[in-house]
């Protein structure tokens, strides 16, 4: 039945714009904004090898890093509106950086549109062994009763684990102190030895030093517990009313793009990331395939960008 | 026996077909560009780190590490038979091996430069593996105050170290801080000396900044001597050194190991410090001074342990302290960044496989670099017969790839060039480049972890002479520019680098 609707909507497809007819019909690039070997790389190029052997056509993953991912998204954005050229977005590059950034050189929400969301990262607050604070009720009491002097650390002002905390600052009320680090290592260090009260991390980058006992998971940022930390609560469940944010993965695309290419290249990804074997790849990163069907995920981008500027706007973190 | 748990499973690491043939590749390349005069393992690190990118973490440090460690051999076989640095660490081997080569004995040289360098690998090796894992213990109780005091000695020893003017060093030193800090700030998000070029928002890569500073400016120098270039090739007889060359060389062998491999650790040192340094302790130790200059084999033998001790010990603080005592080690620690490995003290401990692994290919380097420098010296020899016009173009396309690959930007090909010119100049007007490089990689860790440290201390600045390792450090800075200051040092300096 799917492959008859799909034969329809490429008939009616070929009735009205004959250049998309037999879509793909050369190779499609993903560009990653990120640095090669990164978590963006290594899910733009699951993509392409997965879609590559599907439609047994080629896919290239260019790397097009710089400006915290507006370098490459910018290209994209800016690309024939064909399905040729592909973005393999993250929450922080397409997400944070419109609000972020003072000047942008594209607009988001006209120029982008997310065709798929691929996949998702669980963050996770930890603190130092010796730490006063065992629990998040801990933590905000510590914090409520000396303003300003809890600090934490971030990959970086305006990172998604920047804004993560400034959520938890937000919907708790309480004055804690920023410290941004370049990346997450040299910043968990600082955490292990106690000179920095907490992070919000990435889960992959702490879960074995959680297990190792050199950190303390208080609570996860998601609204499900991370499959690795089945005994570390989600924010909700610690008493953060509303708290939801996760680090998220998907293929965007130029907004111009044909609904019919958008609808194939949807359909495809979401098959590829109901395989078994995905689930298992991802969840070796710490991340977990999200399938969402096309409507879903472009209003699910929308609701980022508020969601996620938001945060910036309350954080005050800028970039020139 | 933890050390031998260790030891196994670094060998077991290192020998696997892949990583064997990287290092292979490594010192093979390494001996190549130390043989070659013109370009060092800075430039030749920076050329092949884009390279690194597609292979495995491990390979790639077996094989960069190989090439600093391969041309503190390649070096002197230049230093030798032509009397000319094939790189800087092999300044002084012309000295005394050049007269050797003269005297018809460039063998024996070329074999105790050799067997040195093979000796100074294997206890710069064991020192690693000794030294290496109680310092990441000294190293969680780094915060940022004392991150911050150990680079201030790092820089204040850069500029005393420096050959030439200390008023030079010191002003290279903060032309590499600013050119360092260009770029988006990291705590408030501010443009930096950007001037309105949007390229310049990342800052400037470091690839671009090593290849145009210590490689095309380089070879703008050797083309303008071009004319006045002609190679005499000293010939090699035996390889084999007398009986007494042997034993005169024994303790300079076993001085300059020691003297490089403390050398190689402290930051602002390395390779070249230590074979100056190297060759300043043998002459002042020799019974007959004089010999110095006419063929002392000692003046070779220290010197060429030292720089290949140095070349290997200073990965210690890269991969203890994450900081790196010297450019090529910063290139190295860039090319684990690149990989998602963060040089620091949680590679011994996360990672034992790669730190482990490069220990041990260490000594399988040092073996494939005896072969290769020994019985096949020829090989190299031969090398040194083509013209420098044929040369020299593939030296500037593989750097043109080189800071093309880093971010498939043309830009980064045009700092190449402004940092060859701008390197050129410097060199002209007798600016030594290094301290700049050194500024520039840890000016912005420094401001980083300064900014940090007063974060933490709520404002409070007397943090840094609080903390007892921060203050003790500082003072060895303060006590280093004292010592600068006074004349008698300043005298004794000059005399020493005079030689």
């Amino acid at each position: 039945m799917k492959r008859v609707m799909l034969a329809v909507a490429m008939m009616l497809g070929l009735g009205t714009i004959p250049a998309h007819a037999a879509y793909p019909e050369k190779a499609i690039k993903i560009v990653v904004p990120y640095a090669a070997g990164g978590t963006a790389d290594i899910f733009a190029r699951f993509v392409a090898e997965r879609l590559g052997t599907k439609w047994k056509n080629e896919f290239i993953v260019e790397v097009r890093a710089g400006a915290g991912g507006n370098i490459g998204s910018d290209y994209v954005a800016k690309a024939a509106p064909d399905g040729y050229t592909l973005l393999l977005g993250t929450s922080g590059s397409n997400a944070v950086n419109p609000t972020l950034y003072k000047t942008m050189p594209y607009k988001a929400e006209k120029d982008l549109v997310l065709v798929a969301l691929v996949a998702e990262t669980a963050n996770v607050l930890v603190t130092g062994p010796n730490h006063p604070g065992n629990s998040i009720e801990e933590l905000v009491a510590l914090a409520r009763s000396k303003p300003g002097k809890v600090t934490y650390a971030s990959s970086g002002n305006g990172s998604v684990l920047h804004l993560s905390s400034v959520l938890l600052a937000n919907k708790k009320n309480v004055q804690i102190l920023h410290v941004p680090y370049k990346g997450t290592a040299p910043a968990l260090i600082d955490v292990i030895a106690g000179r920095v009260d907490f992070m919000i991390a990435n889960g992959p980058s702490v879960v074995g030093d959680i297990k190792g006992k050199k950190l303390k998971a208080l609570a996860a940022t998601t609204s499900k517990r991370v499959a690795a930390l089945p005994d570390v609560p989600t924010m909700m469940e610690a008493g953060v009313e509303g708290y939801d944010l996760s680090s998220w993965f998907g293929v965007l695309a130029p907004a111009r793009i044909p609904d019919e290419v958008r609808l194939k290249l949807n359909a495809a990804i979401r098959e590829v990331l109901a395989e078994p074997t995905t689930r298992e790849r991802f969840l070796a990163l710490g991340a977990e395939p999200v399938p969402m069907d096309a409507e879903t995920a472009r209003q699910f981008f929308l609701s980022e960008l508020k969601k996620w500027g938001d945060l910036v706007r309350a954080s005050g973190a800028q970039v020139d | 026996m933890e050390l031998i748990d260790h030891l196994i499973l670094g060998f077991t690491v290192a020998l696997s077909p892949q990583n064997l043939l990287y290092c292979f590749l490594g010192v093979t390349v390494g001996t190549l560009i130390g043989v070659l005069p013109g370009i060092g393992p800075l430039a030749g690190v920076a050329m092949l780190l884009p390279l690194t990118y597609v292979l495995a973490p491990t390979s790639a440090v077996i094989m960069l590490a190989g090439i600093f460690y391969g041309a503190q051999y390649g070096g002197s076989i230049t230093s030798i038979l032509v009397n000319m640095p094939g790189d800087a660490s092999a300044v002084v081997t012309c000295i005394d091996g050049h007269a050797m080569a003269r005297q018809g004995r460039a063998g024996p040289a070329l074999a105790i430069s050799a067997i040195g360098s093979f000796f100074a690998g294997c206890v710069a090796t064991l020192a690693i593996m000794l030294l290496a894992p109680p310092l990441t213990t000294v190293a969680l109780r780094f915060g940022p105050a004392e991150y911050f005091a150990l680079m201030t000695v790092g820089l204040v020893m850069a500029i005393s170290l420096a050959q030439g003017d200390q008023l030079k060093g010191c002003a290279m030193v903060v032309l590499g801080l600013v050119l360092g800090i260009t770029g988006t700030d990291v705590q408030t998000g501010t443009l930096r000396y950007t001037f309105g070029i949007a390229k310049l928002g990342d800052g400037i890569d470091l690839v671009s900044v090593a290849i145009g500073l210590f490689g095309l400016s380089h070879i703008i120098l050797n083309l303008e001597g071009a004319t006045r270039r002609h190679l005499e090739l000293a010939k090699i007889k035996s390889l084999m050194p007398s009986r007494e060359e042997f034993s005169a060389s024994a303790r300079p062998i076993v001085r300059g190991t020691i003297l490089g491999s403390i050398l190689g650790v402290l930051p602002g040192g390395g390779a070249v410090l230590s074979s100056f340094a190297s060759y300043t302790l043998e002459k002042r130790l020799a019974r007959d001074p004089s010999r110095f200059g006419n063929g002392a084999i000692e003046g070779v033998a220290g010197p060429e342990s030292a720089n290949n001790a140095a070349s290997q010990t200073s990965l210690v603080p890269l991969m203890t302290l994450g900081i790196p005592p010297n450019p090529v080690i910063a290139l190295i620690g860039g090319a684990l960044i690149v990989q998602g490995v963060i040089p620091g003290p949680e590679i011994i401990s996360k990672q034992p496989d790669l730190f482990w692994g490069i220990v041990a290919s260490m000594w399988i380097g040092n073996i494939m670099l005896l072969i290769l420098n020994l019985p096949l010296v020829g090989i190299w020899v031969s090398l040194l017969r083509i013209p420098y016009q044929m040369l020299f173009p593939a030296i500037i396309l593989f750097s043109c790839i080189g800071a093309y690959s880093v971010d498939n930007s043309t830009f980064a090909v045009w700092l190449c060039v402004v940092f060859g010119l701008l390197g050129y100049v410097l060199l002209k007007l007798e600016f030594e480049p290094g301290p700049l490089l050194l500024g520039f990689i840890l000016g912005p860790m420094m401001e980083e972890n300064l900014r940090r440290a007063m974060l933490l201390s709520h404002g409070d600045a007397t943090v840094f002479v609080r903390e007892p390792i921060s203050l003790v450090l500082l003072l060895i800075a303060l006590g280093l520019v004292i010592v600068m200051a006074l004349p008698k040092a300043r005298d004794k300096r000059k005399e020493v680098f005079s030689e």
